[in-house]
């Protein structure tokens, strides 16, 4: 197999005087921890989706059922996996482009431990029975602080790094990772107003209440998608894509408009999770017409992504690491599709409280957000050891592996909530509901099982992954320790 | 320009913007693609018009109407207004097939009374098809989907062993005010001896092969007032509908695996268990939170399940 794929576009022999040019350190420290806690937050999911098919698997242990260990798992592949590689690549890309090292080496080391830091105190506090019961943000509020005070560094260091460039104009992937780090900070403070119960005590109350509470979480809980896991994740493909393709992005004026488009709009949609609640029926109009609306701007960066490959085509046959960036944007395109079409209020109506939404929200995730990054990281983790990739024969088995779990994991969903769904609004010919609740769950069990099954692909995608990097970096640290030795051999002859 | 003219260039003849970064990052400036484009402004179109039809923009302490309308029934008269989630309800469960067809179908059975409904072919078919619902709403988290209970928990409601009465009247006062059921365990009123003796007798009640010693020693302990058990399932046994005590002789078993045991004196030592620790039971009330046609229906469908009486 040939290993020009990983290096190509690369400079390996200038990579010593760049290693000391940019803050690689930082990187190698947060592209390992997005690894880590892929493998821990991947393998928590699969556990709780065999917990939801086969419930004694919970053992009656209370720290490790389904309600406590769900926020686990989203906590460590959102914020642990995708976060950590959204630190890794987007201060590898602000650099790289900006031809400027990192505003400040300490600040960036806070962020690092100060975010994982954040996420391993959720995790254990999740697990105590301790959140704010807030979707994607059940961290309780002394945590909320750390996560806040980290995330300033994190804007701060961008910034400044942006400042200092010695490039004349702003790459476009650090627009994206610039729109991702201003509205995390608006969605966490806004979404995060509460007033502690105590100063030692972990709970809080939410200032808003009522349909008022609910449209914030939604707001940020939407946002989250929209920001964190899409314009940041947009950012990365932005970077890599072009680099890893060796060619041109398709078209600036398309990135431009889908830019201003996207994060305009997206702010607009969150309400759309609250259709046929007590929410104003304006609300709901507008939360639906605006993630329609989100559809083609959207499909801009799925577009200038693939367009970008157009004329590479061949790449594909010989990269897996294109097959990864590639794929991850066809999934893109196919769950921002389903979006504006589930946030209907009519299809939302089959498909809320159902596990389409389930399916959806895990066809973005792992279709597009992990697969980017496994793309991504793929990439970057090679360059930042300046060494080959262990294997690329198991990068192709990794490929191969997730997307199998992804069409199990996607089709089973749309099963069981279609299903599901059907199933609640069915009468029989004297206007009764047709089916009991019970039924429905009933009937649950087999996609349940399927989906299970697609998850442990994709984790031993992942343990795939993780071997591959930790031989690659084994390796990377064994020739680093050579050349050491090999300088100072030669100051001693000398 | 058509969209064919875009895929027939090669992009490597639009130029880029000029720019480079790092190395060899680069940006052509090809157009946006047309049907990019033209897809967008379809969706303001359609944003434009769903706005026209629907509430959609907040202005000041209102908020644009639509023009879509729904009109329905409020307090005995009619009345029209925009579209919105409530009216849609209201209007839905006023004129709705399904809603309608329900309506006739529950004022039907509630105007009749058991014994019309249980010879009453499709008010059978209705009650069962309704009460099915209801049950596995409110009941099948314990007694099972299909009313067949737990061993040993939740009560079997399909085998005609009643230990409340099985009558419509029986059953309905059942479901309206909840049961409770208690046997005193006998830890500290019998040897394990003397609770072997009466799991014995209990059990050659229903012909399994016990020691004949034990039985007759048990039977004296059940009858007399060592045991005292007469005061509740009575002398033959046949327990009291009225104190929720089960008839002890039709090998009819919900408590106690007596049917699943493996051996003979695997089966005694479970008896034998069970009257020591005793046991208590609780049926919820649901005359709070069903409405009385309801109940009727339940009532009549579980009659239905186990052969009632």
């Amino acid at each position: 197999m040939s290993q020009a794929a990983t290096t190509a576009g690369a400079a390996p022999a200038a990579s010593v005087a760049t290693s000391e040019q940019y803050n690689y350190a930082i990187i190698k420290r947060f592209a390992i921890a997005a690894v880590l806690w892929g493998v821990f937050g991947m393998a928590a999911g699969v556990w709780i989706a065999s917990q939801l098919a086969f419930p004694f698997l919970n053992f009656d242990i209370a720290q490790i059922t389904f309600g406590r260990f769900r926020p686990v798992h989203t906590t460590a592949v959102i914020f642990g996996f995708g976060g950590n590689a959204l630190f890794a690549t987007s201060y590898y890309v602000v650099q790289r482009t900006c031809q400027t090292r990192l505003w400040s080496d300490s600040m960036a080391s806070f962020t690092f431990y100060g975010w994982n830091l954040a996420l391993v105190l959720g995790v254990i506090t999740y697990m105590m029975g301790i959140t704010q019961g807030r979707e994607y943000a059940e961290f309780n509020w002394q945590i909320d602080i750390i996560i806040l005070v980290v995330w300033v560094a994190y804007f701060m260091i961008y910034l400044m790094t942006l400042l200092r460039r010695n490039q004349p104009h702003i790459y476009v992937a650090n627009w994206f990772f610039m729109a991702f780090i201003l509205a995390t900070a608006l969605l966490h403070i806004f979404n995060n107003i509460q007033v502690p119960v105590g100063l030692f005590h972990p709970h809080s109350y939410s200032i808003f209440s009522g349909v008022q509470d609910a449209m914030t979480q939604w707001w940020y809980g939407h946002n989250a998608v929209g920001f964190f896991l899409t314009a940041a994740f947009l950012g990365m493909m932005y970077y890599f894509v072009p680099k890893q393709a060796g060619r041109p992005i398709y078209s600036y004026k398309l990135s431009i408009i889908h830019f201003w488009a996207l994060v305009f709009l997206y702010m607009w949609v969150g309400a759309h999770h609250l259709h046929w609640t007590a929410l104003p029926d304006w609300v709901s109009t507008l939360a639906a017409t605006f993630s329609i609306l989100l559809l083609l701007p959207s499909w801009g960066g799925m577009i200038n992504g693939i367009m970008t490959l157009s004329g590479a085509w061949d790449k594909l046959r010989t990269d897996p690491i294109m097959l990864f960036l590639i794929t991850a944007l066809a999934f893109y395109g196919m769950s921002t599709f389903e979006g504006p079409m589930m946030s209907l209020k009519s299809v939302n109506a089959l498909s809320h409280y159902t596990d389409w939404t389930v399916g959806h929200v895990h066809s973005g995730a792992l279709g597009w957000v992990a697969m980017i990054s496994f793309g991504s990281l793929y990439h970057l983790i090679p360059r930042l050891w300046n060494v080959n990739l262990y294997s690329l024969k198991l990068v192709y088995v990794h490929f191969f592996l997730a997307t199998i779990g992804i069409v199990l994991y996607i089709t089973a969903m749309w099963v069981a909530g279609i299903g599901q769904g059907l199933m609640l609004r069915a009468f029989d010919q004297y206007g009764n509901l047709a089916y009991t609740f019970t039924e429905s769950v009933v009937f649950l069990h087999k996609p349940y099982v399927v989906r299970a099954i697609g998850g442990g692909f994709f984790l031993a995608g992942m343990l795939i992954m993780a071997f591959n990097i930790a031989m690659t970096v084994r390796s990377g640290i064994k020739a680093e320790a050579r050349e050491a030795q090999a300088a100072s051999a030669e100051a001693r002859t000398a | 320009m058509s969209t064919q003219d875009n895929r027939d260039k090669d992009p490597n003849q639009v130029e880029t913007t000029g720019h480079v970064w790092d190395g060899n990052l680069q940006e052509y400036n090809n157009p946006l693609p047309r049907w990019w484009l033209w897809g967008f402004y379809a969706t303001i179109v359609f944003a434009l018009v769903y706005w026209l039809i629907y509430p959609a923009w907040p202005i000041g302490d209102s908020f644009t109407k639509g023009f879509n309308t729904i009109t329905f029934e409020q307090g005995g008269e009619e009345r029209t207004m925009h579209w919105n989630t409530r009216a849609l309800l209201a209007k839905d469960m006023q004129t709705g097939t399904y809603a309608v067809r329900q309506r006739e179908m529950l004022e039907q059975v509630a105007a009749q009374d058991y014994e019309t409904i249980l010879q009453d072919a499709e008010s059978m078919s209705f009650v069962n098809a309704y009460a099915q619902g209801s049950f596995g709403t409110w009941c099948a988290a314990c007694h099972q989907v299909g009313g067949a209970g737990v061993v040993g928990q939740y009560p079997n409601l399909r085998n005609d062993h009643w230990k409340w009465g099985g009558t419509v009247e029986q059953i309905e006062e059942t479901l309206h005010q909840g049961r409770l059921g208690y046997m005193p365990g006998y830890r500290d009123t019998l040897s394990s001896d003397q609770l072997n003796q009466v799991a014995a007798y209990v059990l050659s009640l229903n012909d399994y092969s016990v020691d004949q010693d034990d039985a007759d020693a048990g039977a004296r302990i059940f009858t007399g007032t060592d045991g005292g058990c007469f005061q509740c399932h009575g002398m033959d046994a046949q327990g009291l509908t009225s104190q929720g005590a089960p008839n002890l002789t039709n090998d009819l078993w919900g408590l106690v695996d007596v049917r699943g045991a493996e051996s003979d004196s695997e089966r005694q030592r479970l008896v034998a268990n069970f009257i020591r620790d005793g046991i208590q039971r609780e049926m919820p009330a649901f005359g709070d939170r069903l409405s009385d046609a309801e109940i009727k229906m339940l009532t009549a469908y579980v009659h239905s399940l186990g052969g009632g009486q």
